[in-house]
C-alpha cells in the first residue's frame, strides 16, 4: 500500500463510519471522530464510562493524520501514518470487525416483472504453512447454495458490482438448498481437499530441521541416567517451533444474492 | 507429509449466528474494506524480510539487514549475535523480532538485558520498531504482558522466577550475554530453565577467556549443539581442531566488524599522552613500588596489594588512601610494616596536585566540545568532579551502582547541559553517547575488552565525527608498562578487535591480566619486567 493508497483507505473508513473530514490536503487529514470511532481508537475508557454514567454530552476527539510530510501543509501537527504504523495497524483492526460479516443483494433494477435471486456464500481469507517459517495464501471461494457450484477467486469477479443491504424491488429470493451451514462445511472439505493433493515441501524440510535439532539434544543428554524437566521442556520447545501445520483462517465472507450468474459482468437490462 | 490442518470454526459460528439473528451484517463498503485491511496483513512468502516495509523511518544498515535475514532463513531464529560493540545488534534483534511478530509467529517475548539498559530497550523497541514493550519493575505482570523486558536480576528473583519459568515464550532475547558463560551462577541455570521457541544473544564479547564459555553460551541455544561438556573438551583440545570448532560455531554465531562492514567509519585517532609525576607524587609511587620489593616473598597478601596501590598512585592520591588505610587495620599489629604504611601516608598527605587532572584541565580548556572521562577508581571519580567544579567546569559522575532513572538523568544532563562526564568501569557498559567525540582514558584497564567496552560508547553508529582518544599513562610507572604491552605493541587502539579474539583464545586456560600482574610482581628488576612484558606481546602479536 502507498502513501496515496493509505490517504484514501483512511478517508473512505472514517466517512464510512460517520466522522466527519473537517480539512483535508493530499498529505494530511482532519477528522472529527464519531462517538463510536472515539471509542474504537482513543482508548480512553473512564472519559466514556463516566460521560455516560452522568449523561454528560459527549465530546469525541478530533485526529490529524499525516500521510503524506511533503504533501501536507507545513506547520500541521499530527500523527505520521505509514504502512508499519501501529495507528494504522489498529484501524485496519477496526475495519476488520466491522466488516466480518455481510448480507447483501446485487442492486438491480428490474423491467416491471419479477426477478428471482439466488443465494451464493462467500469466503475470504488465508491458508497459511505455518513451522518456524510462515507463508500466506489468499482465497476468495464462492459456493452456489442451489447448484453447489464453485467458483475461486470470486471477489475480483464481483468486485466493481454495485450491492445493497435490502432486497431490490420486485425481486424475491430464492430458498437455499444447501444450508448455509452446510456450504461452510463443503467450503472448508474443499480447501482441506486441495491441502491433502500438494506437495508439501516446506513441510518436510521443516521436519528435518525438527530431527536435526532432536537428534543433538539426545545426544547432549546422552549417558545421563535420568532425563531431566530441562529435557523434556526443551523436546516440547523445539516441537512447537519446527512442528509443520496448516492453519485456515477466514478474513471475512458473506450471503450474496444474485440476479445472474456472479462471473457475468454483463449489466443485464430487464 | 501432510500437515495438521486446522480450520477457523470460530469464523462459521459467528457468521451462521449472525445470519439467524440477522445483526452484526455489514454494508459492502464496509465488507470491502475489511477484506483490504485482511489481505495486507498476509505474507506470501517464507523467507523475505518484511519487517523492513514497516520500518520506513529506520535507516538499517546491509549488515544489519544480512544479519537478521541470515538469522531468520539460516539459523532458525536461534543465534549469538556477536557483532563488535557499536554495529547495532539491538537494531539487528529489533528487526529479527519485527519480522516473526509481522508473521504471527511470536506473539509472547521475554527480554533480559541489564537493569541499566531497560529503559532504553523499551524507548528503543517502541519508537523505533513500534514493538509495544513494556518495563516490568515492582509490580510486574509476567502472564498479562506480551513484550516484557526486565532485568535478570529481577526475573531470577522469586517470586517472579517461578512464574516466569511456566510461560512459554516464544521469543528470548539475552543482551550482554557473556555475563551467561559460567554454567554454576544462577543468572546461567535461570536462563537455562525457560521455555522458549527463538532465541537471541547478544554480547560483543564472546569470548572473554576461555573456550569453554563458548560452549556453555551455545548450550543455551541449541544444546548438544557442540556435543556434551566432557567430549567437548575433549575434542577440541589440540589447537588443529578450532578451525572445525569455528566452522560449527559460525552457523550459530554472528560476528559483524567494523572492517567488513562495507561503511565509512569515523576514524579513531588515539594519542598517548605522557603524564609526568610532580616530585610529591614521585616519591609516593616510589615509597610504594618499595614497600613491594621489601615484602615480597614474606606475605603474598600485602605484595599483591601493592600492586594495586601502585595502579592507585598512578590515579589519584584519593584512590590509594582507600587501600592504604585498609592495609594500615589489617597490619596494625606489625610494628615494621605498620611503620612503612604510614610513612606513606604521611607522603600521600605531602602530594598537593595531581598532574593527570592538570592535564584534563588542558584538554577541556579551550573547547566547548563535550568529554568522557573513564576511571576505575571512584575516589578518582569524586576527586575529578570537585577538581573540575574549583575551575568553573561542570560535571556528572556516571556509575554502574546508579538507579536506572538517575543513569537516564545523567545522560540527559550530559547530552544537554554538562560538557563532562565521569564514569567509572562498571558504567561502561551499554550507554550510548555517540552525540560526544572525545574520551580519556585517565587509567587504563588490564583487560583489553573493556577497553573496547569504553571505546564502544562513542565509537558507534551515529558518531559523526572522527573519535579522539587519550590515553594517560604515568611515565616509568606501572601505566607506562601496561600502556607498552597492550595497547601499544597489539595496536589494539587502532581497533583490530578481530586480533583481540585470537589473542584471547591463546589465553584460553590462563587469564591475561593474571600474566600481567605475575609479571609485575615477581619481577627483581625494571630491566626483568621490560624483558618478560616484551616477551609476552611478542607472543601476542604474532
Amino acid at each position: 500500500m502507498n502513501q496515496a493508497e493509505i490517504h484514501d483507505y483512511l478517508k473512505n473508513f472514517f466517512i464510512e463510519n460517520e466522522s466527519t473530514i473537517l480539512e483535508e490536503s493530499d498529505g494530511h487529514l482532519h477528522i472529527q471522530l464519531s462517538i463510536d470511532m472515539d471509542k474504537a481508537l482513543m482508548n480512553r475508557p473512564f472519559y466514556w464510562h463516566y460521560t455516560e454514567k452522568i449523561g454528560a454530552v459527549p465530546n469525541p476527539m478530533k485526529l490529524t493524520l499525516i500521510t503524506d510530510s511533503n504533501l501536507a501543509p507545513e506547520d500541521i501537527k499530527g500523527e505520521l501514518i505509514h504502512f508499519g504504523s501501529p495507528r494504522l495497524h489498529q484501524i485496519f483492526q477496526t475495519a476488520q470487525e466491522l466488516g466480518r460479516h455481510a448480507l447483501l443483494y446485487e442492486s438491480v433494477q428490474p423491467n416491471g416483472a419479477s426477478l428471482p435471486m439466488k443465494p451464493w456464500l462467500i469466503l475470504n481469507g488465508s491458508v497459511s504453512y505455518c513451522c518456524d517459517h510462515k507463508k500466506d495464501q489468499f482465497f476468495s471461494i464462492g459456493l452456489s447454495l442451489i447448484t453447489g457450484e464453485m467458483i475461486n477467486d470470486i471477489h475480483s469477479q464481483i468486485k466493481n458490482k454495485r450491492f445493497q443491504e435490502q432486497i431490490p424491488n420486485y425481486c424475491f429470493t430464492m430458498t437455499p438448498i444447501i444450508k448455509p451451514q452446510a456450504g461452510l462445511e463443503r467450503i472448508k472439505r474443499y480447501l482441506m481437499g486441495q491441502e491433502k493433493l500438494k506437495e508439501h515441501k516446506w513441510a518436510d524440510d521443516a521436519l528435518s530441521r525438527m530431527k536435526k535439532d532432536e537428534a543433538l539434544l539426545e545426544a547432549f543428554y546422552d549417558g545421563e541416567e535420568e532425563k531431566t524437566e530441562t529435557y523434556d521442556q526443551e523436546k516440547e520447545a523445539i516441537k512447537a517451533q519446527y512442528e509443520p501445520f496448516i492453519n485456515i483462517s477466514i478474513i471475512n465472507g458473506g450471503m450474496f444474492y444474485f440476479s445472474n450468474h456472479p462471473s457475468d459482468n454483463q449489466n443485464m437490462v430487464y | 507429509m501432510i500437515p495438521t490442518i486446522k480450520f477457523d470454526e470460530d469464523w462459521s459460528y459467528s457468521f451462521l449466528d449472525s445470519l439467524e439473528n440477522n445483526r452484526g451484517l455489514n454494508n459492502w463498503s464496509k465488507y470491502n474494506m475489511a477484506l483490504q485491511a485482511g489481505k495486507k496483513r498476509l505474507i506470501d512468502n517464507f523467507h523475505e524480510l518484511e519487517a523492513t516495509k514497516h520500518l520506513p523511518h529506520l535507516e538499517i544498515f546491509p549488515h544489519q539487514y544480512e544479519t537478521a535475514q541470515k538469522v531468520i532463513n539460516e539459523m532458525n531464529g536461534k543465534a549469538v549475535l556477536a557483532d563488535e560493540v557499536g554495529l547495532g545488534k539491538t537494531i539487528e534483534a529489533g528487526l529479527i523480532l519485527k519480522e516473526y511478530m509481522i508473521r504471527g509467529l511470536v506473539k509472547k517475548v521475554l527480554i533480559l538485558v541489564p537493569a541499566s539498559l531497560v529503559t532504553q530497550w523499551c524507548r528503543e523497541l517502541n519508537e523505533k520498531f513500534f514493538i509495544p514493550a513494556i518495563e516490568q519493575r515492582k509490580r510486574p505482570a509476567w502472564e498479562q504482558i506480551d513484550i516484557t523486558v526486565t532485568s535478570i536480576d529481577t526475573a531470577k528473583r522469586e517470586p517472579h522466577a517461578s512464574v516466569i519459568q511456566n510461560i512459554d515464550y516464544d521469543f528470548i532475547i539475552v543482551d550482554e550475554a557473556h555475563k551467561l558463560k559460567n554454567k554454576e551462577t544462577k543468572n546461567y541455570q535461570f536462563v537455562r530453565s525457560l521455555k522458549k521457541k527463538f532465541c537471541l544473544l547478544l554480547t560483543a564479547t564472546p569470548v572473554q577467556n576461555r573456550l569453554s564459555e563458548v560452549f556453555h553460551l551455545i548450550s543455551l541455544l541449541k544444546p548438544g549443539y557442540l556435543g556434551d561438556e566432557s567430549s567437548f573438551e575433549k575434542n577440541y583440545k589440540e589447537e588443529k581442531d578450532h578451525e572445525q570448532l569455528n566452522e560449527l560455531i559460525q552457523k550459530v554465531m554472528i560476528r559483524n566488524r567494523r572492517t567488513d562492514s562495507g561503511m565509512d567509519w569515523p576514524k579513531r585517532k588515539v594519542q598517548t599522552v605522557p603524564i609526568t609525576f610532580s616530585p610529591e607524587e614521585r616519591e609516593l609511587y616510589e615509597a610504594v613500588s618499595e614497600l613491594k620489593n621489601k615484602y615480597r616473598g614474606f606475605a603474598q597478601g600485602i605484595s599483591f596489594t601493592t600492586l594495586t596501590l601502585q595502579r592507585e598512585v598512578c590515579s589519584s592520591r584519593e584512590a590509594a588512601f582507600m587501600t592504604l588505610k585498609n592495609l594500615m587495620e589489617q597490619y596494625g599489629d606489625h610494628p615494621e610494616i605498620s611503620q612503612d604504611l604510614n610513612d606513606i601516608a604521611e607522603k600521600i598527605n605531602a602530594v598537593k596536585t595531581n598532574s593527570k587532572a592538570e592535564q584534563v584541565l588542558s584538554l577541556i580548556q579551550g573547547t566547548d566540545d563535550k568529554l568522557i572521562i573513564f576511571t576505575e577508581y571512584r575516589a578518582t571519580q569524586l576527586y575529578l568532579q570537585w577538581f573540575l567544579g574549583q575551575h568553573g567546569i561542570k560535571s556528572v559522575p556516571f556509575r554502574g551502582g546508579f538507579k536506572r532513572s538517575k543513569k537516564d538523568w545523567m545522560k540527559q544532563l550530559f547530552q544537554n547541559q554538562v560538557q563532562v562526564l565521569i564514569a567509572t568501569e562498571a558504567g561502561g557498559e551499554g550507554i550510548n553517547l555517540q552525540f560526544c567525540h572525545r574520551m580519556i582514558n585517565y587509567d587504563l584497564p588490564w583487560n583489553p575488552m573493556r577497553i573496547e567496552q569504553r571505546i564502544g560508547r562513542i565509537h558507534r553508529l551515529g558518531q559523526e565525527k572522527d573519535v579522539e582518544i587519550y590515553n594517560f599513562a604515568v611515565q616509568d610507572t606501572v601505566e607506562d608498562h601496561i600502556l607498552k604491552l597492550l595497547y601499544k605493541k597489539i595496536g589494539l587502539f587502532e581497533g583490530v578487535i578481530g586480533k583481540l579474539d585470537d589473542i584471547l583464545e591463546k589465553f584460553s586456560d590462563n587469564q591475561l591480566e593474571d600474566h600481567v600482574s605475575n609479571i609485575l610482581l615477581h619481577s627483581e628488576s625494571e630491566g626483568e619486567i621490560r624483558v618478560k612484558m616484551d616477551n609476552l606481546s611478542s607472543i601476542l602479536a604474532k
